[in-house]
């Protein structure tokens, strides 16, 4: 894994203004409601906590769109570990990010039918036309890009991106210019799409 | 709900039941509209137009069902038709604006075909088209049949039969015995026999034991794991089961990588419908066996599809492979005996208790049974997910069931193995798709996972691609993979800016033999093998950037003139 600096770390913790635990850039994570979200991951014993912890953290994750140090540190209390396990869980796993999320956030699929028909030239086309590159942000907070390794699983349409809620497929550097300038325009965000809860204990179902 | 099912005789009572309202409903006088729902298919729109038809219905009689697609997102999103009197009819492109029209009876040159075995008024039986043709599907047979959010769906396709026949009419050993003379091979990549490791399973002595289905996938290059989780995923849950029970295993989880919510949803969906009646939990139809199911995410991390890792992750850790051994059937989640399996595997075995190991030992070749799941990816006509036999030719499938290139797109070759071997070209494509075949010119079988490239891909950068995967997704637990794989990346870098040597090539075949020899996992121990195939495929192209500063393709950003960047960089 390639890890992100851990900088961000010194900085929250060093700087008294952001003891709330807001990121510099002003987002907070409501720690009560984390702490709800986290009632909904019970165990009864330590092998079931252990087990719960990732599920908690994407479930954090989803709904945030990042997660601070701060809530890293409830989700240990709650969890019964200490909070650099879990920064250490934030860093290696791919789908959590440790900083927040612009207003629109996309998914560009970068797995091998998007490769083979050209996300390479819509990564690059990100970083020059919009600055922002993989898990960057756009100066202006707009738009989070995340490149997934993976394949979103819509490979007839290639190369594709989720931004926000739509999927965006047959993508061109003038079709993914419009997509984002519309997703702009159109004033909503990421949030607008985000899922619910898909796992939670081992016992309620 | 009904209450729980304690004995053979309620779980044959709820059967015919539901085989009654099954009946019932196919035979029925009401329209019965099926609209096909999987994650490829919400992407164009599936739920509007499901819930199109739900409006168009309300107040009705008509059945408006959520199935999942079928494995052919070419027509995506489809809507199955069925009038009274007729045979279903599934119609392809369907947008939220055409339901009126569609269910007007209009629309007709949207109907690809006809689910059944005969046509029906001009329109052939889907089973006819190219795509479906050369189909044999065991694993996939319910995919866009059954509801998967119905359990009583699936009781009466015959879900959780093999359970029951497990429980109450065999012992483990004839189990296993069946499971090995079937002569499943795992579907995860590596090919191990199922039957073998279950065995070693059952005679692990250490308490509790545990089952696991790997449903990581995380490749880039392969979408099938997913879809049964949406398409069926009772078959995933009642192989875990079959497993469970006959390894003696107290726990089973299935692992899943955390990207696909709608298949996470619709196997908990299953997991608390089986458990509401009786068929997971404590004392299983009345037997006194306990199983019960865990479902665990990850994060995102390619190499927790690696047994060690992906027990590592489970345990809520970061997933980063052992060495071996001891085996996870000795030690592996929690120290404990450990039985893994690629879901496709586990989702096969249902159907090999019903019809015994013999009859799945038919299908496919002498050394690989069965049929297996492929996906493809490129610009071909008919991308999607198929099952075909073990044996058909990549001919046949790339050219006959993915229906050829596109309209201006000429074929260069076909990458085999995901990121883990080397690419076949057009004179090899009369290779059998099996275990074995491919490997003696650098090609695998892998998860199943195909992916054409035309003439703009270059197979200079398409190894860059490749190998800085494999850089990225290192877990950087051992130095010949965690700094090996950057500096392939740095040299092939070099040679796609136009400032490569010959040795180069010769450094990168050293460096490769370096990482393969000493990795620790299978991720470092194979990462250079896409970037080898490459080179031996394509070495035109690779001294064309060397020594002629000329990318053919178009993709790599030589600079002209050409300004070199040199090894001391
Ligand atoms: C780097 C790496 C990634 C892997 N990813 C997967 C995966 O996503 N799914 C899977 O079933 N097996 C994966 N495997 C193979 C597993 O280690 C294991 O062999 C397999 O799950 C066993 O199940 P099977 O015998 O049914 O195939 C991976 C192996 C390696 C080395
Ligand atoms: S080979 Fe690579 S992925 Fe495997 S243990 Fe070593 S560093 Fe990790
Ligand atoms: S690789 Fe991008 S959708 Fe499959």
């Amino acid at each position: 894994m390639e890890q992100s600096s851990p900088s961000v770390v010194g900085q929250i913790a060093s700087d008294p203004a952001l003891e709330n635990g807001a990121h510099p850039t002003g987002d907070a994570i409501d720690l009560a409601e984390v702490r709800q979200i986290l009632a909904q991951f019970h165990y009864r014993d330590f092998q079931e906590a252990q087990e719960l912890i990732l599920s908690a953290l994407q479930e954090i994750n989803e709904h945030y769109g990042w997660v601070s140090l701060p809530a890293a540190e409830v989700v240990a209390a709650h969890f019964g570990t200490t909070a650099s396990r879990i920064y250490g869980l934030l860093t290696f796993y791919a789908d959590f990010r440790t900083e927040p999320r612009g207003k629109h956030f996309m998914l560009l699929c970068h797995g091998m039918a998007c490769y083979v028909m050209g996300s390479q030239r819509l990564i690059q086309h990100l970083e020059d036309d919009w600055g922002v590159a993989d898990a960057g942000t756009t100066a202006d907070g707009e738009l989070t890009v995340q490149v997934v390794n993976g394949c979103l699983g819509v490979c007839d349409r290639a190369p594709i991106c989720k931004l926000d809620a739509d999927y965006i497929g047959d993508l061109t550097a003038e079709k993914l210019n419009d997509a984002i300038r519309t997703a702009i325009a159109g004033g909503g965000s990421w949030r607008d799409a985000h899922h619910p809860v898909v796992t939670g204990s081992f016992h309620d179902r | 709900m009904t209450d729980k099912l304690t004995s053979r005789e309620a779980f044959a009572q709820f059967q015919r039941s539901a085989s009654e309202r099954w009946d019932a409903l196919w035979q029925g006088e009401k329209l019965v509209v099926s609209v096909q729902v999987d994650s490829s298919s919400v992407a164009k729109g599936a739920l509007q137009v499901l819930a199109a038809c739900r409006e168009v219905f309300r107040g009705t009689d008509a059945i408006v069902r959520e199935v999942s697609g079928n494995g052919a997102m070419w027509m995506e999103p489809a809507v199955e038709i069925k009038r009274p009197g007729e045979p279903p009819i599934v119609y392809g492109w369907i947008e939220p604006g055409d339901v009126t029209s569609l269910l007007a009876g209009e629309l007709r040159d949207r109907a690809v075909g006809v689910r059944g075995p005969n046509g029906f008024a001009g329109i052939p039986p889907l089973s006819e088209h190219p795509f479906f043709q050369h189909q044999h599907r065991i694993v996939m047979e319910e995919f866009g049949v059954i509801e998967p959010d119905s359990i009583e769906d699936a009781i009466a396709r015959g879900a959780y039969g093999a359970l029951a026949k497990v429980l109450f009419e065999m012992t483990a050993e004839e189990a296993i015995a069946e499971v090995t003379a079937s002569g499943l091979r795992g579907r995860g990549g590596a090919g191990f026999p199922a039957g073998i490791k279950w065995e070693s399973g059952r005679k692990a002595r250490n308490r509790p034991k545990f089952v696991v289905v790997n449903s990581h996938e995380g490749e880039p290059n392969v979408y099938k794991d997913r879809r049964i989780h949406e398409g069926d995923p009772h078959k995933i849950l009642e192989g875990m089961l079959i497993s469970s029970v006959v390894c003696g295993a107290d726990r089973a989880y299935n692992y899943i990588g955390g990207e696909y919510p709608l298949g996470i949803r619709r196997f908990r969906k299953a997991v608390a419908d089986a458990e509401q009646l009786g068929l997971i939990g404590e004392n299983i139809l009345g037997t006194g066996r306990d199983v019960e199911v865990r479902v665990g995410t990850g994060g995102g991390a390619y190499i927790c599809g690696e047994g060690s890792a992906l027990m590592y992750s489970v345990m809520g850790v970061r997933g980063q492979p052992r060495t071996k051994p001891p085996r996870s059937v000795e030690e592996g989640l929690w120290k404990r005996p450990t039985i893994l399996n690629n879901t496709e595997t586990l989702a096969a075995v249902p159907a090999i208790i019903n019809n015994g190991g013999e009859w799945f030992s038919q299908i496919g070749t002498a050394t690989s049974a069965g049929t297996k799941m492929m996906t493809v990816q490129g610009p071909l006509k008919h991308v999607g997910l198929v099952e075909t036999p073990m044996g058909v030719t990549l001919r046949t499938l790339i050219d006959g069931v993915w229906g050829g290139m596109r309209e201006g797109h000429q074929f260069r070759g076909v990458q085999t193995g995901g990121v883990s071997a080397g690419p076949l070209t057009a004179e090899q494509l009369d290779y059998a798709v099996d275990f074995d075949s491919m490997t003696e010119v650098g090609g695998m079988l892998g998860s199943g996972g195909f992916v054409v490239f035309d003439q703009h891909v270059c197979p200079v950068d398409f190894a860059r691609y490749l190998t800085a995967f494999n850089r990225v997704e290192s877990c950087a637990k051992c130095t010949p993979c965690h700094r090996g794989n950057p500096a392939l990346v740095e040299i092939l870098d070099r040679i796609r800016l136009g400032g490569g040597s010959r040795e180069d090539l010769s450094l990168m075949e050293r460096t490769s033999k370096h990482i393969i020899d000493l990795s620790l996992c299978g991720l470092g121990q194979v990462a250079p093998m896409p970037l080898l195939g490459m080179m031996k495929m394509y070495p035109q192209d690779f001294l064309d950037h060397i020594e002629n500063h000329v990318c053919a393709a178009g993709a790599c950003p030589i600079a002209t003139p050409v300004v070199l960047a040199t090894a001391a960089d």
